[in-house]
């Protein structure tokens, strides 16, 4: 399998603070990788910086995508290229619809006309998945949406938008039991039906049950102190970060 | 919630204590261009500050008087004896000032509060500076603090003091302005160097005595490059049954990439009309950082205005306002984007009880020219009864695309819930209210030395009196 | 023609801002006065016009107006909400003709009065609008949506007067300002003494887009009353830079996202309508189509 996410010694900062020291991470096409690590260790700070957030700058290090170098594109370039990020904290916009706002996006990144009866076929099929009633198509972006429902407009978004990689950043926190199971139902659809790349933050084995995971990566303190296979997230669930991040 | 309580009314009767006047010193009342002429004299003004007096004089009697604000009908400025000069001349060791006026300022707490943490005092006394002094290591970096009359005939700084002298705040600004650039008298001037960075803060000590009095002081601070200052600035006056008239002018200029921060708690009698105008010019990259308490006066109009000229300039207002009974405390800012990337920052209380008003006024306007620039203005005001009032008249006026403005004022009581909260981790009501007023004047009191913090308590008596009357 | 002043700040500050009134010549075309006594009216305002609007006790009244005048006009309109009452009224203005508007609504107990005023490029617009809360517990709702351009000039002055015991006022206005236009939003909320209970907020969210463009906005609180709640925000200038963030990451390019922001503005007054059709309308108006499609 080819790479399809090389980041290198990337170090980044918000405000002249830094917050990620020189982090590597590799994700072939088609793999799983959790990213795990205590509040305020940097987990979405990297995501953030992989979806190019102006509040943060790159001071060193880069970010290869598809072989592309894209340290220093535009979030509007890399969302074009096929990376996705599932906000912890998604932004209200009042006065655009869901629908309208997805349609815009979706035609911008297929770079192709959508008929409207296409469009809202799929957005129907997928907000039946994800469990969100289809009045929802119509009220304003995240206005008023629970936090619950926030998350899983988020998920509609990615089905809809099917990107080659999905940045999960807490997407499965603050929900309750079903909402979690609903969430990782679109995510299985997600990978099933496109073969899609995932970054998956989180605090939980629960969104990871139906899922293979390749491999899990702890970051602490803006590095990565620690590489592993699957099975290291159930070790830091059970025994907690502290062996791992002493090792420094 | 049976039990009534108060937040008491600022504690004055430090400040009301006076010592015989002797008339003789007075010069005379109203204004007439004798009066004017003969302060010049007196003063022994060079020419351009006698025709400036003259100019101002001509421009006051032509101008109208503000048609918003609150009212100052009674205020007779002609009855406002313009000019007291003390026998007095200038001193430098504090025994040497009279005994009456040392025993004011040491009811004060002024010479003690220099001994323990200031870098130097600047003390007026009705219309002249009596005593000033500056720690020596200070003087020794070049740092220049002195009365302005005496910067004026001092020929190292003669031509600094022409070239910026109601330059920022011309006679034709406003009615009070052309009467303070015809009467001005005493005051301070500051010249810090380029890099000279002021670790500890600079005080002046303003005091009204004489009945019926107006005082007239100017401030003049100059800050080269890359240079530091906190002046702290404080007033008061003891009580008098005639009304008293504080028209002073404070010109700062901020230089390149310096900063400075001004501090003022003021503290008139409930009988004194301020009329204060206040104005900084900031240069690139530089800052200036007003912080505000008004608490005294029986009217008051005090916007500090910040002119940020150069890019990335910025400017930060911090103020707190107290109005109780009897009082028409008129208090805001003023904020001009002159320049790209410059911000703006302003964060205000204000408080009402026993029949006060409190309005907060502003102003912020941002030029064309002004692309990047931020503003954010937060005010809050208290109500603490309803014979009180709280009025907020903020303004923007925005004409650039390139700017992010965002405002937003709250208005209300002590809530319910958080007094609850608190008596639910076992304070009584009187003091979850104390609490929460003294929360509500964090803004001011934390940017303020501790010992100014301290007064400012004092000031406003936050201890809660439970139950009175 | 003598000149009058409009639009006054029920406190005036600082008069260099140029807030404190507005000055225009006096109209002196005729009025013609008309009595909105349908529950349901609709009205095409092409001169100037006086309408008056009662809703009795129990009564629901909506009124609908697109104010189009031909030449200079003067739109005065009376709202008189009775007990328990309601009244929605949407003016929508589309002309380019000097139009001089003033409102003046009186709430009694419980009554409600919605009100939507919409500026579509107007040129050159004035409104006042004068709404007394007097009876207990009444409601006023004022949406306010402007869309100007080239170098239209927009004034408003709203007053919500709080008189009566747990009143309430909600103000918003949202627009969008390109090309040179001008536009002073002024909107007061005056609690009495007496108005116990009484809430008001007010908003203004503007986003500027044309090079040469002169907002001004001046929200007044003004209280004598303990018992209220008061605040009021505004936010003026480019779109949030998390806004912009969250739709990049979602491919949108720059243009796209002003674009969007910019009827986004105008949809959030425009969605308050109820009718369809009136939405429409307005939509078809900007070119937007049907948002929702």
């Amino acid at each position: 399998m080819s790479q399809l996410l090389t980041i290198t010694d990337l170090c980044v900062s918000a405000e002249d603070k830094p917050l990620l020291h020189g982090v590597s991470l590799g994700m072939e096409k088609g793999s799983t990788h959790v990213l795990m690590g205590h509040n305020g260790a940097g987990k979405s700070t990297l995501g953030l910086a992989i979806m190019g957030s102006p509040e943060y700058t790159v001071t060193d290090g880069k970010i290869l995508f598809d072989g592309a170098d894209i340290t220093n594109e535009s979030a509007y370039e890399r969302a074009k290229r096929g990376i996705f990020l599932s906000f912890q904290n998604p932004v209200e916009i009042p006065g655009i619809t869901l629908s309208e706002f997805l349609r815009n996006s979706l035609e911008q990144i297929s770079g192709k006309h959508m008929k409207l009866w296409d469009f809202k076929k799929k957005l129907k099929a997928a907000m039946e998945l994800v469990d969100m009633d289809s009045s929802y198509a119509q009220r304003d972006l995240n206005v008023g949406f629970s936090g619950g429902e926030k998350k899983k407009a988020e998920i509609l978004q990615l089905l809809i938008l099917e990107p080659k990689l999905a940045i999960l950043d807490e997407t499965d926190s603050g929900l309750d039991v079903d909402a979690v199971k609903t969430v990782s139902k679109g995510i299985n659809e997600y990978k099933n039906r496109t073969g899609g790349t995932l970054l998956i933050i989180t605090h939980n084995t629960k969104i990871l049950e139906s899922l293979t995971v390749d491999k899990t990566h702890i970051l602490s303190g803006g590095k990565i102190v620690c590489d592993g296979p699957a099975e290291l997230v159930d070790d830091v669930i059970k025994n907690g970060f502290d062996k791992y991040t002493d090792k420094e | 919630m049976g039990e009534k309580t108060y937040v008491a009314d600022i504690d004055r009767s430090r400040y009301d204590f006076r010592f015989d006047e002797d008339e003789s010193s007075f010069l005379g009342s109203g204004l007439t261009e004798e009066i004017v002429r003969e302060i010049s004299q007196e003063k022994g003004d060079p020419e351009w500050m006698r025709d400036l007096r003259l100019h101002s004089l001509d421009i006051y009697n032509k101008i109208k008087m503000v048609n918003w604000g609150p009212s100052i009908d009674e205020l007779d400025v002609d009855r406002i004896i313009t000019y007291i000069r003390q026998k007095s001349r200038m001193n430098t060791d504090w025994n040497d000032v009279p005994e009456d006026i040392k025993k004011t300022f040491e009811n004060l707490g002024i010479p003690q509060a220099e001994r323990e943490s200031l870098a130097g005092v600047g003390a007026q006394y009705d219309s002249e500076l009596v005593y000033h002094n500056v720690r020596k290591e200070v003087a020794q970096s070049g740092v220049v603090y002195t009365d302005l009359e005496s910067a004026m005939h001092d020929e190292r700084y003669a031509e600094m003091i022409r070239s910026h002298f109601m330059k920022l705040v011309p006679p034709t600004d406003h009615k009070f302005a052309a009467l303070h650039g015809a009467v001005w008298s005493g005051g301070s001037f500051v010249y810090v160097p380029k890099g000279v960075r002021l670790e500890i803060p600079l005080q002046s000590y303003f005091r009204l005595n004489a009945k019926g009095a107006g005082q007239f002081e100017h401030t003049l601070i100059i800050l080269e490059e890359d240079s530091y200052l906190h002046f702290i600035e404080g007033c008061s006056a003891p009580k008098y049954y005639e009304a008293g008239l504080h028209a002073g002018c404070v010109e700062l200029y901020v230089g390149k990439n310096a900063t400075l921060r001004y501090s003022t708690i003021e503290n008139w009698s409930k009988n004194m009309y301020n009329l204060n105008t206040k104005r900084a010019l900031v240069s690139q990259g530089g800052k200036i950082e007003w912080v505000s308490g008004s608490f005294g006066s029986h009217v008051s109009y005090l916007y500090p205005m910040s002119i940020l000229n150069g890019e990335g300039a910025r400017a930060e207002f911090t103020g707190i306002t107290f109005a109780g009974e009897g009082q028409n405390l008129d208090t805001g800012a003023k904020m001009v984007h002159n320049a790209p990337n410059t911000s703006s920052y302003m964060n205000t209380k204000s408080i009402s009880k026993s029949g006060g008003i409190s309005t907060f006024r502003s102003a912020v306007v941002v030029k064309p020219e002004a692309h990047g620039s931020k503003s954010s203005v937060s005010c809050e005001s208290l109500m603490l009864d309803s014979i009180s009032r709280s009025d907020t008249v903020p303004a923007m006026d925005i004409r650039t695309k390139f700017a992010d403005i965002g405002h937003e004022a709250k208005i209300g009581r002590i809530s319910d819930e958080s007094v609850f909260y608190l008596m639910s981790r076992g304070m009584s009501e009187q003091e979850a209210k104390a609490m929460i007023v003294r929360g509500f004047a964090d803004n001011v009191s934390k940017e303020l030395p501790l010992e100014y913090a301290m007064e400012m308590n004092n000031l406003i008596g936050l201890e809660m009196h439970g139950s009175i009357g | 023609m003598s000149m009058i002043k409009l639009n006054k700040l029920p406190v005036p500050t600082f008069s260099w801002l140029g807030v404190n009134d507005t000055q225009r010549e006096a109209d002196a075309s005729d009025i013609k006065t008309v009595t909105l006594d349908e529950e349901k009216s609709e009205s095409e305002v092409l001169q100037s016009t006086a309408f008056e609007i009662t809703a009795r006790s129990g009564e629901i009244k909506r009124a609908v107006m697109f104010i189009d005048p031909t030449d200079k006009a003067s739109i005065r309109t009376t709202v008189k909400a009775e007990n328990s009452s309601a009244v929605t009224l949407v003016q929508v203005f589309e002309g380019k003709a000097q139009t001089m508007a003033k409102l003046d609504a009186k709430l009694s107990d419980d009554a409600r009065f919605e009100l939507i005023q919409i500026f579509l490029e107007p040129g050159d617009a004035l409104s006042d609008i004068n709404t007394t809360l007097g009876g207990r517990k009444s409601v006023f709702t004022a949406n306010i949506g402007y869309l100007l351009g080239g170098s239209d000039k927009l004034d408003i002055n709203l007053l919500a007067d709080h008189l009566g015991r747990k009143t309430n006022s909600q103000i918003a206005a949202k627009g969008v300002m390109n090309g040179s236009s001008e536009k002073i939003f002024k909107g007061t909320i005056d609690f009495a003494k007496g108005c116990c209970g009484a809430v008001g907020a007010e908003n203004e969210d503007v986003l500027l887009m044309g090079e040469k463009v002169k907002n001004k906005t001046v929200p007044l609180i003004l209280c004598a009353e303990e018992d209220v709640q008061g605040s009021h925000g505004a936010s003026i200038g480019r779109v949030d830079e998390q806004h912009i963030f969250y739709m990049q990451s979602r491919g949108l390019p720059d243009e796209k996202i002003v674009q969007l922001m910019a009827f986004s503005k105008i949809a959030q007054i425009v969605d308050t309508i109820s009718d369809e059709q009136i939405r429409q309308r307005i939509y078809n108006k900007i070119g937007r189509g049907n948002k929702n499609e």
